[in-house]
């Protein structure tokens, strides 16, 4: 036990070691309560209200108690268009980045443009939307057009977070895999996406959040109407997503209450970004539990 | 082992079948690598069409700008006034700059340590309940941050600093701090619990305490991770529009204090590119500005990375 | 690439014509069809979505999609073709201040949209006049006690410039003064909803809104020039803070578009859905 000395430096290490560790928790418990302190004020207000009934009726104008089914429906709608679009190619052009590109000066500038795109505001990708569907293609304000400019604001992105996520596997597994005689596709399939595939799904549940999330694109490609079905399956439909409505009734609405839908909406959003986080993460918990990690 | 001799033939037989066999899925990986390595160029160059669409169409509008006001009173005129023609974006560019050294000041640090808590110090149970909560602040839509901020934000720094108002960089900044922590964070945390476990080890074996593990080994070495967790948070955070515009003010002017009512890059196209006539000068110059946001975050991004390989090298 | 654009339109054309098929068989037999896109102010839209509501009830066939984001988008869409109607808050086939006129197309009134002055509940004023609004939003006047209030800070709320209620204020209630920005305590915001909430939420601030939005204990409608602003002060021709709300088509309207107008501005829907919205039915204001 006491082969080890305590030297003035060793005890100084060690007190400052206690305190670092008391100040990260304090600091977890601080943003833990910040966080839940928001969560609260936002799902207190619209969950006590809200109805089974509220989720699928149509949205009224100048009468109480509207509802925001078809509103909700395109939002999964077209965040299912857009995830369709965005995670095959943002994760192939995130491999095609990490594992074939050339590591030189192009790739770099490549990859800058590709972060810099980010900081696009979305609204400059929503008229570039409107520019495509409604000016070049004259099919005017639909969900296939929200759905499409959804995905090219994703996909940078996407291919960025893929890309590190496969830079990050360690080499050596990879070597492993080739010394078997396997083919470079064989290695990232078997060796590299499964390693890689947690911080690929953390990337792709922000995408989605975000996504779902996002108002401006939407208003300017999709519209702020629905056509009143609440199954509307026709990709030239407009489609007012849950987030646009939001921003309509917080913004312009004349119904009296639309502070309450407001309130409720904001509660709903927030509760379903929780579910595709669920949803997306279950299976990966579950395969790990399995493996006994 | 053990088989008959009179089997001998059918075994080469068999023998042969599997050589054939593996002959077909030998072909059929070395295929599916062709293919493979074809889609992930496809992938790489739709990327590459999307960037190209996006710099083409704003630049294409941006370049119109220059036919009527010169580079000089564009980048250097701190005087905003379209409605009688003066140009002058420097007020929105320096606002810009300061706005995200701002955020970044308060954001990257409370994130940083936020992933080193999730990845090196608390219980596994704790983290598990971490990490959810913190995706759950992404999902959370810009525009109810912005109510937030209106709501609850702007009348607490009205008490606290005595203004008027309370619109200005550090509300925008407060806001936007909280809206890129769970990036930084979450990206940040993947990195952190990519360093291979050997390094720890090798660290504690020497002796270190968890606190010289984490600052000289462990942070070290997720530095790239952390680094692009960073520029994607400072990306998003020079991007966004609905939550800084409901409290920044929207005036255009200089920033002279944290509460001058002011005005970015961002809050100013958002605010007027739908009020303006598609083909004005003001419409051209807000497609600058757009144009502008991209340089600048090329060149921030720039300055990250190489700092960010200096350090690694020194 | 003009032949890929063709195959392309003509593939799309395709998909719609064919889901087209598959939504109308459901559909009565009712000769007007078409699909009209609106886009414009955002003033406008609680009527529009309501309009196009009753509308395709009537007209199964007929799809109607709305959007808005600002007064101007309106008549830029329809002279783009992105649009078939451009809703907007003033006349935009005359030159207004700020915006030429946009030449070809044709302004159909709609509705009338009354618009107020409001202050936060904590202000003691209840009556401004011409010449005070002007001195606040020129930046001359800057405390409450130059107008008979307590003494404190004039916060001045705006829209943006462009915004319709921003346009049709200046013109009405300030008699064409100008908004000039301020140092301090002058802030711009991007729409009804934020206006409300920034005044309603600020001490000793004052802003501007359409009279519907008036609603709630946090703000409060003052007089203009002695006269309150409600409905019918308007249809007398005492409050003088009103405009039309138009409906910019290319041309005269055709066809569906024609159709889904003059539903708009017919007695049934002016005299109810547009009244229960708090519009002013045009009839009122003519005769």
């Amino acid at each position: 036990m006491n082969g080890f000395t305590r030297t003035r430096y060793t005890a100084r290490a060690q007190r400052r070691n206690k305190i670092a560790t008391i100040g990260f928790y304090t600091l977890g418990a601080l943003v833990m309560l910040l966080i839940f302190w928001l969560l609260f004020t936002i799902l207190s207000k619209g969950l006590p209200a809200l109805r089974p009934d509220f989720l699928i009726k149509q949205p009224e104008e100048m009468d109480a108690g509207g509802g925001i089914g078809p509103v909700l429906f395109n939002s999964f709608y077209i965040l299912f268009i857009s995830l369709l679009i965005s995670v095959p190619i943002g994760i192939g052009a995130g491999i095609y980045m990490a594992e074939y590109a050339p590591d030189n000066a192009f790739t770099g500038a490549l990859r800058i443009c590709v972060e810099s795109l980010a900081s696009v505001p979305s609204i400059v990708f929503g008229l570039l939307g409107l520019a495509i569907f409604a000016e070049y293609f004259g099919v005017g304000l639909t969900i296939l057009g929200g759905g499409v400019s959804l995905a090219l604001l994703n996909l940078p992105m996407l291919a960025r977070v893929t890309e590190e996520a496969v830079r990050a596997v360690p080499g050596e597994i990879r070597e492993a895999g080739y010394a078997l005689g396997m083919t470079k596709f064989h290695v990232i399939r078997k060796v590299v996406l499964p390693v890689a595939l947690p911080a690929i799904i953390t990337g792709v549940c922000l995408v989605a959040g975000r996504a779902f999330g996002e108002s401006a694109v939407i208003i300017l490609t999709a519209g702020l109407s629905t056509s009143g079905e609440m199954w509307d399956f026709n990709l030239f439909s407009p489609g007012e997503t849950l987030a646009v409505h939001l921003w309509y009734v917080q913004s312009e609405a004349i119904v009296e209450d639309a502070r309450q839908i407001a309130d409720k909406s904001a509660a709903v959003l927030v509760f379903v970004v929780l579910l595709i986080n669920f949803i997306f993460r279950f299976p990966l918990w579950l395969g790990n539990r399995r493996r006994g990690r | 082992m053990g088989a008959p001799v009179h089997s001998l033939t059918a075994q080469t037989q068999k023998s042969l079948e599997e050589v054939k066999v593996n002959t077909r899925r030998h072909k059929r990986h070395l295929l599916g690598n062709t293919i493979s390595r074809y889609y992930f160029l496809f992938s790489i160059l739709a990327l590459c069409v999307v960037l190209g669409l996006v710099i083409v169409f704003i630049g294409k509008t941006a370049l119109l700008l220059f036919g009527s006001v010169s580079p000089l009173d564009f980048f250097f005129s701190f005087n905003w006034t379209p409605e009688e023609d003066a140009f002058g974006a420097a007020a929105f560019i320096v606002n810009t700059l300061s706005l995200t050294a701002l955020t970044l000041v308060i954001a990257v640090p409370i994130s940083v340590a936020m992933a080193v808590l999730c990845a090196e110090i608390a219980p596994k149970w704790l983290t598990s309940f971490i990490r959810p909560v913190l995706d759950l602040l992404v999902g959370i839509p810009s525009i109810v941050y912005g109510y937030l901020g209106l709501t609850v934000l702007l009348p607490f720094l009205r008490r606290v600093s005595g203004e008027g108002l309370g619109d200005g960089l550090l509300a925008a900044a407060l806001v936007l701090a909280l809206m890129v922590l769970p990036t930084i964070c979450r990206i940040s945390d993947d990195a952190i619990v990519s360093v291979p476990r050997k390094y720890r080890d090798a660290a504690y074996a020497l002796g270190s305490t968890r606190l010289q593990v984490i600052m000289r080994v462990v942070l070290p070495a997720a530095s790239r991770g952390i680094v692009s967790a960073v520029i994607l948070g400072m990306t998003r955070a020079i991007g966004e529009t609905m939550a800084v515009v409901m409290v920044i003010g929207n005036t255009p002017q200089l920033a002279k204090t944290l509460f001058t009512p002011t005005s970015v890059l961002t809050s100013n196209i958002v605010m007027q590119i739908s009020n303006v006539e598609f083909e004005s000068t003001w419409n051209y110059s807000l497609h600058m500005m757009a144009f502008l946001l991209l340089l600048i975050s090329f060149v921030l991004i720039l300055i990250i990375r190489v700092l960010g390989r200096k350090r690694r090298d020194a | 690439m003009k032949v890929f654009r063709k195959l392309t339109v003509t593939a799309l054309t395709a998909v719609i014509a064919v889901t087209a098929a598959f939504a109308g068989v459901a559909a009565a037999a009712d000769s007007l069809k078409g699909k009209i896109t609106v886009n414009g102010s955002t003033a406008l839209l609680p009527l529009t979505l309501q309009a196009a509501k009753e509308f395709q009830k009537l007209h199964p066939k007929v799809k109607i999609a709305a959007s808005g984001k600002g007064s101007v988008t309106g008549p830029q869409a329809v002279k783009k073709g992105i649009a078939d109607i451009g809703a907007c808050d003033w006349d935009a086939s005359i030159d207004v201040p700020g915006f030429k006129a946009f030449e070809g197309q044709v302004a159909n009134k709609v509705a009338v949209i009354p618009f107020a002055t409001i202050v936060n509940k904590n202000v003691g004023v209840d009556n401004l006049t011409t010449e005070q609004l002007k001195g606040i939003y020129s930046g001359k006047i800057t405390n409450w006690k130059e107008v008979g209030g307590a003494d404190a800070n004039i916060v001045v709320i705006t829209r943006a410039f462009g915004s319709g209620t921003r346009v049709n204020y200046q013109a009405k209630a300030l008699a064409g003064g100008d908004i000039v920005k301020k140092e301090k305590n002058y802030k711009e915001t991007g729409s009804s909803g934020d206006m409300k909430t920034a005044v309603g939420t600020t001490p000793n601030a004052i802003g501007y809104i359409d009279l519907v939005y008036v609603t709630g204990s946090d703000i409060k409608a003052v007089k203009f020039n002695g006269v309150e602003a409600t409905t019918d002060n308007v249809i007398n021709g005492s409050y003088k803070i009103w405009a039309y709300g138009y409906y910019m088509t290319k041309g005269q309207p055709t066809g569906a578009t024609k159709e889904f107008i003059e539903y708009v501005q017919s007695k049934k829907f002016q005299q109810g859905s547009l009244k229960k919205l708090k519009f002013i039915p045009i009839a009122a204001m003519q005769s």
